[in-house]
């Protein structure tokens, strides 16, 4: 992006002092409401200080920081999946710099009509599951709860201990034309974006750090705590200091980058439906120390997902039993599965006789005007406006969003029309008005755009309490309405200020806090620790095969002596290394029943490996390629998002962000290929050291670790066996040391020891038996044996070592017992029988310590399954 | 009259089950023309956590789980209950055209008439379509007493439909019952409850027990009996009225109900989740033995 130096001058003029637009293309429509000017162009006094901010920044400096604050949530991994995205799942968070303001005077009264909402909602929920007296009044029409697919007849009489039944709620706001804030829908079930909304501030206080100090805002941390509080207060049996763990989908979740940022936030671990069991009516987590029982579960799962018991029974999601667990009062799940019956939006028109009844006045904030179809007038009248409507579907899911009546062809109204007439009660008509506007950041400068506000309340033992602002998001582009984050929405910070500067009088007023790290809270499930132990597996896989690529490429390309014959020799044992150490066969490797032609295809590759060099180290759709074991560590790694540093993540980020730049490397060859190939293996070590400074050393990075530590072991063995297996000249046998030495990062150690003589039985002694080099064998058996010593085991008898200790020890007796000379004897065919012995010996040994580590701690895939049903004839 | 009924469900797995979390609705409700005098639920391996509860609906539903590793399980079911007589219903309630009954249904706030109501709904296993409408319509002629308009459509079930046990499973559409007219008692009651619905009418789906006869000259054998489905419908004033399609006629004492709700789903006698096991073999028994004033 580029701009004349007079256009970014006009641009800066966001306004003048005076408070005068003079910026020419902040045109705000007649009659259109704008949150920062009023109708005349004058900038409201709660942006006075805000605007004076900006303009003494200058546009440049707002754009800077714009980018800054994309690359920091980038880095940060703030993310929001977006199903079907042709980009790949994790789409980066969109934050404008401009965030939307309201004045504090206003904002209490906005507060106000929020906690009476989540009140008259509360009650709602109580009466629907409870002596639903609404219908029986006829306050809500029967069909309206009866026909909703949130209606969960299962969850009848099902409650939480204390009057909250509502614990959690969020509510989209607009403001019309005319002035006022508006509920447009209420969200009930697992509400999102209160993490969105945290990270947004954080952000922003980052890149900003002098707005926050000239401008009093109102700080977010007071909801969470809120949020901790009535998390407590549910506990059943009163537990006082109750285990708290958060429930998600899992990684392919829209906003499964929030379940794990809140999770981390809260301090409480974020788990899977399969990570929970019940048993005895009461809910577990599986960890891997035993059962640990669970008192509270905040879901991210959609209610009808839980159980797949009681529920949906085709859910991979949930829990089998805790619908039980919950209705026997042995687990408190906030909010209570069946709260979706209230994002019903046929429920607005009837919230005013409602509160009438219950509270005995009217809601301060009303709801945007809207007709159930499932009575004739309304529906009369829907039919009649359907083309300046929005129609939603009263049950939310896929395929079920809102439809827009101006945007709809004649022949798609005609069709509407008719599927109203064939099931009305399935649709509202709600009216479309158009948005204020706020100030966007586009190229160059500011423009109105159309924005929405989420707002989060939360039940606390006091009673409910607001976020101080929320979540704001605008349209992408003028004139559009912001529908959701799945269509490209862009968010804002959401500023609750004074008019008149002020001291901030809401600094947070700190709590008594349960204790953080108590014993739960430690507890790994055995789901991550199998990630881990993938993390560390994979990590090392990707550097071993970054590093035997990268020795490779620069023989091939920095001093190639094509007319040697031991070169040749070298350069094609390399290869064949290569396709054994990425298990990439055929590839360089012919086999002894290839026939004739595949020995001449084996041959030309030998000959010109480049395309094969590539396209192992960059075709992500081949198993065993980097690019495909990189996106794997990825994947691990995202599996288990809340558990790594901002710096850890910002690593992984970065090798992400390589991955996705489609085809990163574009035509290029091989031998530019080294620098990429350093990148890597830089990234991949500042990941692994990381990992060793900033990690806990907790039974999590016992896994991770035993992961690396075997698949090191595993990649060595294979490169050993590959080369030198069977004896070549000694010309080409030094030059394979060689090679090999600096795929292991042992070059340097070595000549240090033996100066500048490749012979191979110091080269054995180094990488094979020498227990101070943290690339050799001996040294990763000795680590493998030091963590099986520590992890947990629910073993009856702890003195017995357990097999995969015996196995252990059996690799590291081996190697004990190796006697150089002998191991490295040639036979009369040219083979190292001995060394191919024992090599093959040590790798069964520990593939099979992998297996049984696997079975002993991470079998947590099973998967539910529904019996068949019999049937009555 | 008196029945004891044995209803036992066996599970066979080829590999180790770990846990199983089951929810049975297999204990006989009590109802106006029916008295329960036992029930009780045999499991085997035992049950390490085992509640009895009321539903939405009102019928028991016993809900227990197995914790330890199986690769057999059954359930039997025993129960003894006495089937009253049936009054005969008063001229005035076959009278009721069922134009009047559907405009008394929405119209009256009563807790029994709402309680009825939500069968006039559309439910997960039943839709009331066009198509289905249109079958029931000949039946529903203006100005009908509704009991003679559902006694109609019930004839026409029997007559149209062939019972085939093979065609048919639990998840199979109603439209394709339609569409083949073939099916076993479960199809047939959601297809005359989808008609009745059609009309603004309420019906509810009943899953219980029939006692079957032995062909003259031969004895009884045990286990041969199954479970049986069919329907009822609501009359103001009154109350349920029994209908069974799959035998054309309106249940008597030989009807032995356990459970009722909206369709299949609310009312599935045995379900369950499990953890490992694999493929699975089901095998069910029923025996319905009448233990005293029976006619034969």
């Amino acid at each position: 992006m580029s701009f004349s130096n007079q256009r970014d001058n006009k641009a800066a003029q966001l306004a003048t002092s005076s408070g005068a637009i003079v910026h020419p293309w902040y045109s705000l429509a007649k009659g259109d409401y704008d949150e920062m000017h009023n109708s005349a162009g004058i900038v409201r006094p709660h942006w006075n200080e805000f605007v004076q901010e900006m303009q003494e920044l200058g546009i440049q400096e707002v754009e800077r920081r714009h980018r800054e604050l994309l690359k920091l949530l980038r880095e940060n991994g703030v993310t929001y999946n977006v199903y079907g995205d042709p980009e790949g799942n994790n789409r980066p968070w969109q934050l404008d710099p401009i965030p939307l303001l309201i004045s504090k005077e206003e904002w209490l009264g906005v507060e106000a009509g929020l906690l009476e909402r989540a009140e008259l909602l509360n009650l709602i929920l109580t009466d629907l599951y409870g002596p639903r007296e609404l219908i029986r009044k006829g306050l809500l029409p029967f069909e309206l709860l009866y026909s909703h697919a949130g209606f969960l007849r299962a969850c009848d009489k099902v409650r939480l201990p204390g009057e909250h039944q509502l614990v959690l709620y969020a509510a989209d706001l607009a403001r019309g034309m005319d002035g006022r804030l508006w509920v447009l829908s209420d969200r009930t079930q697992a509400p999102s974006g209160a993490g969105y909304a945290l990270e947004n501030r954080l952000a922003m206080s980052r890149i900003s750090p002098d707005l926050f100090r000239n401008t009093p805002i109102q700080r977010l941390d007071r909801f969470f705590q809120s949020l901790r509080a009535g998390l407590n207060a549910i506990a059943p049996h009163q537990v006082e200091n109750p285990r708290i763990v958060v429930l998600t989908p899992g990684p392919l979740n829209e906003t499964f980058f929030e379940h794990a940022y809140m999770a981390a936030h809260l301090g409480y671990p974020l788990v899977q439906g399969n990570d929970l069991t019940v048993r005895d009516g009461y809910v577990w987590l599986k960890s891997l120390d035993g059962l640990q029982r669970i008192d509270v579960i905040l879901r991210r799962v959609d209610d009808s997902y839980c159980d797949p018991l009681e529920l949906r029974e085709d859910s991979r999601l949930g829990v089998p039993g805790l619908l039980e667990a919950a209705r026997r009062g042995n687990v408190a799940i906030a909010n209570p599965l069946g709260s979706s019956v209230l994002e019903n939006p046929a429920l607005l028109p009837f919230l005013p006789a409602i509160a009438q009844h219950f509270l005995g006045r009217s809601l301060r904030l009303p709801s945007a005007a809207t007709w159930w179809c499932g009575q004739p007038r309304e529906r009369e009248y829907v039919l009649k406006n359907l083309e300046n409507l929005v129609i939603k579907p009263v049950n939310r899911g896929t395929g079920k969003a809102s439809v827009f009546g101006n945007q709809l062809s004649r022949q798609q109204l005609a069709e509407w029309r008719e599927r109203i007439q064939t099931h009305p009660a399935r649709y509202v008509g709600q009216e479309h008005e158009s948005f204020s506007s706020v100030p966007s950041i586009v190229a160059g400068g500011y423009e109105p755009r159309q924005a929405v506000l989420r707002c989060f309340v939360v039940a606390c033992p006091e009673g409910y309490a607001a976020m101080p602002g929320g979540l704001t998001r605008s349209a992408p582009l003028k004139g559009d309405v912001p529908v959701s984050n799945q269509m490209g929405a862009m968010s804002k910070d959401t500023w609750i200020v004074a008019s008149e500067p002020q001291a901030d009088t809401s600094i947070t007023i700190s709590q008594p806090q349960e204790k953080a790290g108590s014993r739960y809270s430690s507890a790994l499930s055995s789901r991550v620790a199998d990630h881990l132990y993938w993390v560390g597996r994979y990590a090392e896989r990707a550097e071993g095969s970054v590093r035997l690529l990268r020795t490779t490429v620069k023989k091939l390309y920095n001093n190639p002596d094509h007319t040697n014959s031991s070169y040749q020799i070298g350069i094609f044992s390399l290869l064949r290394s290569i396709t054994h150490l990425t298990h990439t066969y055929p590839g360089f490797i012919a086999t002894d029943d290839d026939k004739k032609g595949d020995l001449v295809e084996v041959n030309k590759l030998l000959d010109f490996p480049e395309p094969e060099l590539l396209s192992i180290a960059l075709d992500e759709d081949r198993a065993g390629s980097v690019a495909h074991t990189l996106r794997s560590l990825f994947q691990a790694s995202y599996a288990v998002r809340d558990l790594w540093s901002a710096d850890t993540w910002r690593v992984m980020d970065e090798l992400e962000q390589h991955l996705d730049s489609p085809n990163p490397l574009g035509d290029i060859s091989l031998w530019q290929m080294q620098e990429h190939l350093d990148q890597r293996i830089a990234t991949l070590s500042a990941f692994s050291g990381l990992v060793m400074e900033s990690m806990t050393r907790g039974n999590g990075w016992l896994f991770l670790d035993l992961g690396r530590r075997l698949e090191r072991a595993l990649l060595l063995i294979s490169l050993l066996r590959s080369s030198f297996t069977s004896s070549q000249s000694a010309a080409v046998e030094t030059q394979m040391v060689e090679s090999l030495l600096d795929t292991s990062d042992n070059l340097i150690c070595y000549r240090q020891h033996y100066r500048n003589y490749f012979e191979l039985p110091s080269f054995f002694e180094l990488l094979l038996l020498d227990q101070n080099n943290p690339r050799s064998l001996a040294y990763q058996v000795a680590r493998i044996q030091e963590h099986l010593g520590k992890l947990p085991r629910d073993h009856m008898d702890d003195k017995q070592p357990s097999m995969e200790q015996q196995l252990a020890q059996e690799a590291s007796k081996l190697l004990g017992l190796v006697e150089l000379q002998a191991l490295l004897g040639v036979n009369n065919r040219g083979e190292r029988l001995n060394l191919e012995q024992v090599l093959s010996r040590l790798y069964q040994l520990l593939i099979s310590l992998s297996n049984t580590v696997t079975a002993a701690y991470f079998q947590h895939g099973q998967v539910p399954y529904p019996l068949s049903a019999s049937r009555s004839n | 009259m008196r029945y004891r009924i044995t209803h036992t469900t066996e599970y066979n797995y080829p590999e180790m089950v770990g846990l199983s979390y089951n929810e049975a609705r297999l204990l006989p409700r009590h109802c106006t023309h029916q008295r329960l005098i036992s029930a009780t639920l045999k499991l085997n391996p035992l049950a390490a956590d085992y509640r009895v509860r009321e539903d939405f609906f009102g019928n028991q539903i016993a809900y227990f789980s197995i914790q330890q590793a199986h690769q057999k399980f059954a359930v039997t079911a025993t129960s003894e209950v006495e089937l009253l007589d049936k009054p005969v219903l008063p001229g005035f309630a076959q009278a009721l055209s069922w134009e009047t009954v559907g405009a008394m249904l929405i119209g009256q706030y009563t807790p029994e008439f709402l309680e009825a109501r939500q069968f006039i709904l559309d439910s997960p296993y039943i839709t009331a379509t066009p198509q289905l409408a249109a079958y029931a319509q000949p039946s529903f002629v203006p100005g009908r007493p509704l009991i003679a308009a559902v006694n109609d459509l019930m004839q026409r079930i029997h007559e149209d439909f062939t019972f085939d046990p093979h065609f048919t499973d639990v998840a199979t559409p109603l439209a394709t019952v339609l569409q083949h007219k073939r099916g076993v008692c479960q199809d047939f009651a959601h297809l005359a409850i989808a008609c009745i619905r059609s009309q603004g009418l309420a019906a509810r789906y009943i899953s219980g027990y029939i006692e079957t006869l032995p062909p003259p000259g031969k004895v009884k054998l045990v286990g041969t009996d199954a479970s049986h489905a069919w329907f009822a419908i609501y009359l103001p004033a009154y109350g349920w009225i029994d209908f069974d399609p799959t035998n054309n006629q309106l249940p008597g004492n030989q009807h032995i109900t356990v459970a009722w709700g909206r369709d299949y789903g609310d009312v599935t006698p045995l379900k369950g989740v499990v953890f490992g096991g694999q493929q699975h073999q089901l095998k069910v028994s029923v025996e319905v033995e009448c233990l005293e004033s029976c006619s034969h």
